[in-house]
């Protein structure tokens, strides 16, 4: 090294060019030069993921426009994929599955997990436990086996049913009727409110007592105190939080599967569009058709998230 | 835009006092909410005891037996579960449990580096990176899946546990880093100058200084990646073929197919034994769990 | 000490799925070939065919055959990762629904061109068939079956309804026994169930008004009023009380034959393979009897035929063509494998060695092999290879005849929604 580093952090000294022609400005640039180095040494992996992932993300662009099955070279083929789109009616009816899916069971497990991070926000004697039994099952939630649990829960003679039939309703065959089937899986993602509720609730108690003190010397009720303390203050991480589970939820594809065994019954009432795409491109390995799907998705994701950020400034107060 | 905010947000200590301290109300108003939460308690916890209960009952009343307990024991679901599929259930939780340990390995590797280099590192172009890194966060998956495939395809990864192990290894998810990047930050810098003054390289500060004091994110990276992996379906399904490289999502599933001649009985029970490992890391673990998401879904 | 055990532990896990790593030879040492051959099936059946692969290699010293075996529904989804991705097995299990697929792409063997080593003569022409295109022989059939009826006596003589002949009933004969045995069990025990969607029904009651499911050409020849007449039948056994109501056949709960509803003791009859008799008489209680499909007798042209559950095919690409070959050879025409094989995959389609083994059978074998050999001695319906996208189909009239079944599409709307969508499926 020619360049000792003890000279230049000696506190006050400073520290006079070298005599054999390195200056000041070439030591910082050497040093920039190894910290660059040790920078992207240290991203190498990362740089290597991200080529992971970059690259495909434009080859499948590419691929939408083809017409490929892994055995012959893609033959491009133009717009013809995303015209047979417009006619595809089970793409269609994916489409509304995962459309009514997202729409109804996000903002409900939102509301669930708001409404009891709130409860427990107040202040409850053995709040771990209760944090712990609501959150537990947001990590279940995805797993084969609670999937597999939850068909046998709503069959025509599951628990659920039978619990209904005390209360003198007739429950239908969930799992076999295609008016319900989504229902079940609606009702799955509401049951693992649990990991939004701990965000809520770190980020209530955030919210310093005194705001509602304040609130509620000012003649506040409960409900005008969380509308205009609480949920302001929350609402970054309610607007963050509504983003990430649309866009988990557009992706749904273990909870379809294993519902349905890979077929989408009953009548495709649980075909998920990430369902159908896997059936096209890695059953029938349509491929082309199945990227061009991709980016369809993509794109709906793309202008929801958009619009969520557009009606953002009129519900998320940020304090800046 | 202040979502992205860098700084780590002071969250007040985790124990109860902090709770009581603010315990509103009066008695009565505290008793219903004990009773609505321990409803709701029920009804969530409801599911997963049915389960349990109905792997100790013989397949014949597990629809007819409606209380937990079962009126009659059978505990031979488990040992016959266990041999119900085309191999040994062992077969599959070892598969399962290589490939999440690897992936441990791979992300705490890949995404330790990353995060050292974003958090304490100055280089050219880091902002762009950074951003770039925050970006993928967001951005939906599905759409690299056929070229990633074809790329496997093409390397004849296929049908082997490559396409799986990977990904983690390359820092391709942007929630470990993000993670370890906010923890990092908040260990002091005079450590850094400390190390530097000592003559310590970049690699010589990170591997003995703050990998070690780095060791609750990991913790918590660890947790996340095991629970995440463990329950993986989509992945192996795609690239698996041969049923002895099965993990036990897949394997699980074997006892829903149209030709098997398993039990229900035997379902549940295997279910739990595959539940069994996620919900013993939950209890060690969720301390890491909270904080962890509560870090950055508060971002 | 925690250490050197989960060493040791993570020694035995990698060596346990080294597979998983590429770490598989393709090849045992010196000259010995290595076979893969994979299929669909359950343990019993595993447990069959490995018997008889262990007596193939014993007779075989310089072949091994490693096997594997899952589900159908995985099966069938990975079966063209199989071709695409490398290596494809030597010998396989073909869908018949799928086999032009797979042929027509040049991804199977011309069994034709190893007549020196695959001997046909003991399988009728009927069953030739199946899995031959045009000329060229792509798949031979495991083994023989066909769908009949099955009635529970214990459940029927509970109530004291009569079983109908069956070789001489109708579907209306059905309507009227399905309806009694509800009515007489007070709703407890319907009268039966099948599904409108399982093609093998749907053909022999086409077949029986005088149209070909698929025609010669590989088109669709089942008609319309065919497809009305079929869904209104049931849904009128629906209303009538011989057919259980709406979201009864739970799909969560599969088609084995423990799982099925004989089994439960809920329904009296049902459609099955012949093949499963043995399986679904052990789950019912032992009291099955297996009839005729009804409307035999009165029918324009015979519907019942002699299908296969599945066919043995050989890929192109195989590295050890002859020793494939020979492997299949083996399970077509050995008596000793067949023995051990069993009956799982439906009667040996060697007819000689079918007679050959009936003695070695359990009882309930027995009786679908002598159903079988019955059939076969009539004039059936010739069997045919099915066109391309005809694996669509059953996904196709599933959905359709669930909504008819709810309710929410007549059998009209469905029937033609069905024409249209098989019509675009074939056409590809």
């Amino acid at each position: 090294m020619s360049v000792s580093s003890d000279a230049s952090t000696r506190a006050g000294t400073p520290t006079p060019p070298r005599v054999d022609g390195v200056t000041a400005a070439s030591i910082r640039a050497r040093k920039k030069l190894r910290n660059d180095r040790a920078g992207y040494l240290f991203l190498l992996p990362w740089f290597l993921g991200m080529l992971f992932m970059v690259v495909p993300f434009f080859a499948s662009l590419y691929l939408a426009f083809t017409d490929y099955n892994l055995l012959n070279p893609p033959g491009w083929i133009g717009l013809e994929n995303f015209r047979t789109m417009l006619g595809d009616a089970k793409l269609h009816q994916s489409l509304k599955v995962t459309f009514v899916y997202s729409f109804v069971s996000v903002p409900l497990s939102l509301a669930v997990a708001l409404g009891v991070a709130m409860i427990l926000n107040r202040g409850i004697r053995g709040l771990p436990v209760y944090r712990a039994v609501f959150y537990l099952p947001s990590l279940l939630g995805g797993s084969v086996a609670v999937v597999l649990l939850w068909r046998y829960i709503f069959g025509l003679d599951g628990v659920v049913n039978q619990f209904l039939g005390w209360v003198g309703v007739e429950g239908p065959g969930w799992t076999s009727d295609p008016q319900y089937a989504l229902t079940t899986l609606i009702i799955l993602h509401i049951w693992t409110f649990g990991s939004p509720m701990v965000i809520f609730l770190a980020g209530l108690r955030q919210i310093p007592a005194l705001y509602y003190e304040a609130a509620a010397i000012d003649g506040a009720n409960r409900f005008q105190q969380f509308r205009s303390v609480t949920l302001p203050l929350l609402s970054p991480i309610i607007f963050f939080n509504l983003i990430q589970s649309l866009i988990a939820s557009f992706q749904t594809f273990t909870q379809s599967f294993v519902m349905s065994n890979g077929t989408g019954q009953p009548a495709d009432s649980t075909l998920f569009y990430n369902l159908y795409l896997y059936q096209k491109g890695f059953t029938e390995f349509d491929m082309g058709y199945a990227s061009a799907m991709a980016w369809v998705l993509l794109v709906i994701i793309a202008l929801l998230t958009g619009l969520n950020f557009v009606a953002a400034r009129y519900w998320v107060f940020y304090d800046n | 835009m202040s979502i992205i905010n860098s700084q780590l947000p002071e969250t007040p200590p985790d124990d109860e006092d902090t709770y009581l301290e603010r315990s509103a109300g009066s008695r009565r108003s505290r008793f219903t909410r004990h009773v609505l939460l321990c409803a709701i308690g029920v009804v969530m916890a409801y599911p997963l005891l049915w389960m349990i209960s109905s792997s100790l009952k013989p397949s014949g009343i597990v629809f007819t037996d409606l209380a937990l307990w079962p009126s009659t024991w059978d505990l031979s679901n488990y040992p016959r579960g266990w041999t119900a599929l085309s191999e040994p259930f062992s077969v599959y939780l070892l598969n399962s449990f290589v490939i999440v340990t690897l992936s441990i390995v791979g992300n705490l590797f890949s995404c330790s580096l990353a995060a050292y280099g974003f958090a304490r590192l100055k280089f050219a172009g880091r902002k762009l990176f950074f951003a770039l890194m925050l970006g993928t966060l967001m951005l939906p998956g599905h759409v690299l899946l056929v070229p990633q495939y074809i790329v496997f395809a093409k390397l004849d990864w296929l049908n082997t546990y490559y396409p799986l192990l990977v990904p983690h290894f390359l820092a391709t998810n942007a929630f470990y880093i993000f993670l370890m990047v906010q923890f990092m930050r908040a260990l002091p810098t005079e450590l850094d100058d400390a190390a530097r003054i000592d003559g310590c390289g970049p690699f010589r500060t990170f591997w003995s200084i703050i990998l070690p004091l780095s060791l609750p994110a990991f913790a918590t990276t660890a947790i996340f990646t095991f629970i995440s992996v463990w329950n993986e379906f989509f992945t192996p399904l795609l690239y698996l073929t041969d049923p002895q490289l099965y993990t036990v999502p897949l394997a699980l599933r074997q006892f829903v197919d149209s030709d098997g001649q398993s039990q229900w009985g035997q379902m549940f029970a295997m279910s739990f034994v595959s539940l069994a490992p996620v919900i013993g890391f939950f209890i060690a673990g969720q301390k890491y769990l909270v904080r962890g998401i509560a870090t950055t879904g508060l971002k | 000490m925690i250490r050197m055990a989960g060493l040791s532990g993570l020694g035995l896990s990698l060596a346990a799925c080294g597979r998983g790593f590429g770490g598989g030879d393709d090849d045992a040492e010196g000259d010995a070939v290595q076979l893969n051959m994979v299929w669909w099936g359950d343990a019993v059946r595993a447990e069959k065919t490995q018997a008889a692969l262990d007596l193939f290699q014993r007779k075989h010293p310089g072949i091994t055959v490693k096997t594997e075996y899952q589900d159908s529904q995985p099966y069938k989804d990975k079966l063209a990762t199989r071709f695409a991705a490398g290596e494809p097995p030597d010998l396989l299990a073909m869908r018949t629904d799928s086999l032009r697929e797979y042929a027509d792409r040049g991804a199977l063997l011309d069994l034709s061109q190893h007549s020196g080593i695959l001997d046909l003569t003991g399988v009728v022409e009927n069953a030739r068939r199946l899995g031959m295109v045009g000329d060229k022989n792509y798949g031979v059939p495991s083994g023989l079956n066909s769908i009949g009826f099955v009635v529970n006596k214990t459940l029927t003589d509970k109530f004291g309804v009569a079983i109908p002949d069956g070789n001489s009933w109708t579907w209306d004969d059905l309507a009227a026994f399905a309806r009694q045995v509800t009515a007489k069990s007070g709703r407890k025990v319907y009268g039966t169930v099948f599904e409108a969607a399982t093609l093998a029904n749907l053909m022999v009651f086409t077949r029986q008004r005088g149209e070909d499911f698929y025609t010669a050409d590989g088109k669709l020849g089942v008609t319309e009023g065919t497809l009305v007449t079929w869904l209104e039948m049931i849904e009128k056994m629906r209303t009538e009380g011989g057919f259980p109501p709406p979201g009864f056949i739970d799909p969560s709960i599969g088609s084995s034959p423990d799982k099925s509803y004989l089994a439960k003791g809920t329904v009296a009859s049902q459609i099955i393979p012949t093949n499963n008799f043995l399986t679904y008489n052990k789950a019912a209680g032992g009291n099955l009897v297996l009839l005729r499909m009804p409307g035999e007798a009165a029918a324009r042209q015979r519907g019942q035929s002699i299908d296969t559950p599945a066919l043995w095919s050989v890929s192109s690409k195989s590295k050890h063509p002859k020793e494939a070959v020979t492997l299949l050879n083996f399970l077509i025409n050995d008596v000793d494998g067949a023995k051990a094989a069993g009956t799982t995959r439906g009667v040996p389609a060697n007819s000689t060695i079918a007679g050959e083994i009936k003695a070695t059978l359990a009882a309930d074998d027995r009786t679908a092999t002598d159903y079988l050999i019955g059939l076969q001695a009539e004039k059936l319906p010739p069997s045919y290879t099915y066109p391309i996208g005809s694996s669509k189909l059953y996904g196709i009239l599933s959905s359709l005849s669930s909504e008819v079944e709810f309710g929410r599409k007549t059998p009209a709307q469905a029937a033609k929604e069905f024409l249209a969508g098989a019509r675009a499926a074939l056409a590809k």
